[in-house]
C-alpha cells in the first residue's frame, strides 16, 4: 500500500488550520498542524519528515513564516514549500523568491487552485527523485 | 610519451527567447563570452523546437513574447523540462508583487530589468550557477 504523503500546515488561525486539514485529509494526505512558527520549527528540527510544508507568513510577527520556509529548505529531502498569505509585499515576495519557495499565493484562494498546485509540485518532486 | 592533462569544460548551453533581435544579440554575445553555446529564439515555436533538441543549463526568457506576460508559461515549461537549469525572466517593467509571485510559481530563479546591460545580467547568472556547473573538469590523455 503506498505511503500517505505527509504535510505540515502552519497558520496561527485555528479556523484556517481546521479547514485546510479537512480539505487535505479528504484528498488523502496525512496532515500535521502547527499554530505558530516556533511550533513548526520544533517539528522540523525534530526530524519531521514532510513531503510539503504549507505556511502562513504573519504569525507571531510579520513575515515570520519565512523562517518556516527557510528551515524547511534545509531539510533533506527537501519538502515542497508553499506560502499562503493575506499580506504579500514586495519585501516578503522577494525574500520568498530568493529562498527558493516553490509556490506563493494570496488568501483567500480557491481550494481547487491550492490542490492543483500541491498535486503538481508533489508529482514533480517525486519524478525528480528528490524523495525516492 | 608522458600523459598530459588537458582541462576540458563541458559545453554549457543557454537558451535566450526574446522578440527583439537587438536584445537577443546582446545576450548571445555576453553568454558566448562566458563560454556558453547559445541558442536564440524570437518566438514560441522556435523556442519549443530548441527545447526538444538541446539540454539547457541557462534559459533567459522575455516576459512578453507577443503580448505582456506570455513569456511566463514558457519559463515554467523550461523549469519543468530542465529542473537544474537557471531559468530567468527579462521584464520590460519594474517587478511588482504579482510579478514576483509569478516568478516563484513558475520556478523562475530571477527577474532582470530589460534595461540592465546584457553583460551584467549574464555575470549575475554565472555567479549564481552552482560551482559544479561552472567548474572545469580535467582528464588524462
Amino acid at each position: 500500500m503506498p505511503r500517505k504523503r505527509s504535510l505540515l500546515v502552519v497558520d496561527d488561525e485555528s479556523s484556517v488550520l481546521l479547514t485546510l486539514r479537512m480539505i487535505l485529509e479528504k484528498e488523502g494526505y496525512d496532515v500535521i498542524t502547527a499554530e505558530s512558527c516556533a511550533e513548526a520549527l520544533g517539528l522540523l528540527d525534530n526530524g519531521g519528515n514532510f513531503d510539503a510544508v504549507i505556511t502562513d507568513l504573519n504569525m507571531e510577527r510579520e513575515d515570520i513564516g519565512l523562517e518556516v520556509a527557510r528551515a524547511a529548505q534545509q531539510v533533506k529531502p527537501k519538502p515542497v514549500v508553499m506560502i499562503i498569505t493575506g499580506f504579500a509585499s514586495m519585501d516578503n515576495s522577494r525574500a520568498a523568491l530568493e529562498l527558493g519557495v516553490d509556490y506563493m499565493a494570496h488568501k483567500p484562494m480557491e481550494t481547487a487552485v491550492l490542490l492543483s498546485a500541491l498535486h503538481r509540485l508533489l508529482a514533480k518532486r517525486r519524478d525528480s527523485g528528490e524523495r525516492v | 610519451m608522458s600523459p598530459k592533462t588537458i582541462a576540458t569544460r563541458p559545453t554549457r548551453m543557454a537558451l535566450v527567447v526574446h522578440p527583439e533581435m537587438g536584445v537577443l544579440s546582446g545576450f548571445q554575445s555576453a553568454l558566448t563570452e562566458q563560454g556558453f553555446v547559445t541558442i536564440i529564439a524570437r518566438e514560441l515555436a522556435t523556442a519549443l523546437l530548441a527545447i526538444t533538441q538541446h539540454y539547457f543549463d541557462v534559459a533567459l526568457v522575455s516576459s512578453a513574447l507577443v503580448e505582456g506576460g506570455d513569456g511566463w508559461p514558457l519559463a515554467g515549461v523550461l523549469h519543468l523540462v530542465f529542473p537544474q537549469a537557471f531559468v530567468a525572466v527579462v521584464s520590460p517593467t519594474e517587478p511588482d508583487v504579482l510579478t514576483l509571485q509569478a516568478a516563484i510559481n513558475y520556478g523562475v530563479r530571477e527577474i532582470f530589468d530589460q534595461t540592465k546591460p546584457a553583460s551584467q545580467v549574464v555575470n549575475s547568472i554565472v555567479a549564481q550557477l552552482k560551482p559544479a556547473q561552472s567548474a572545469g573538469k580535467s582528464k588524462v590523455q
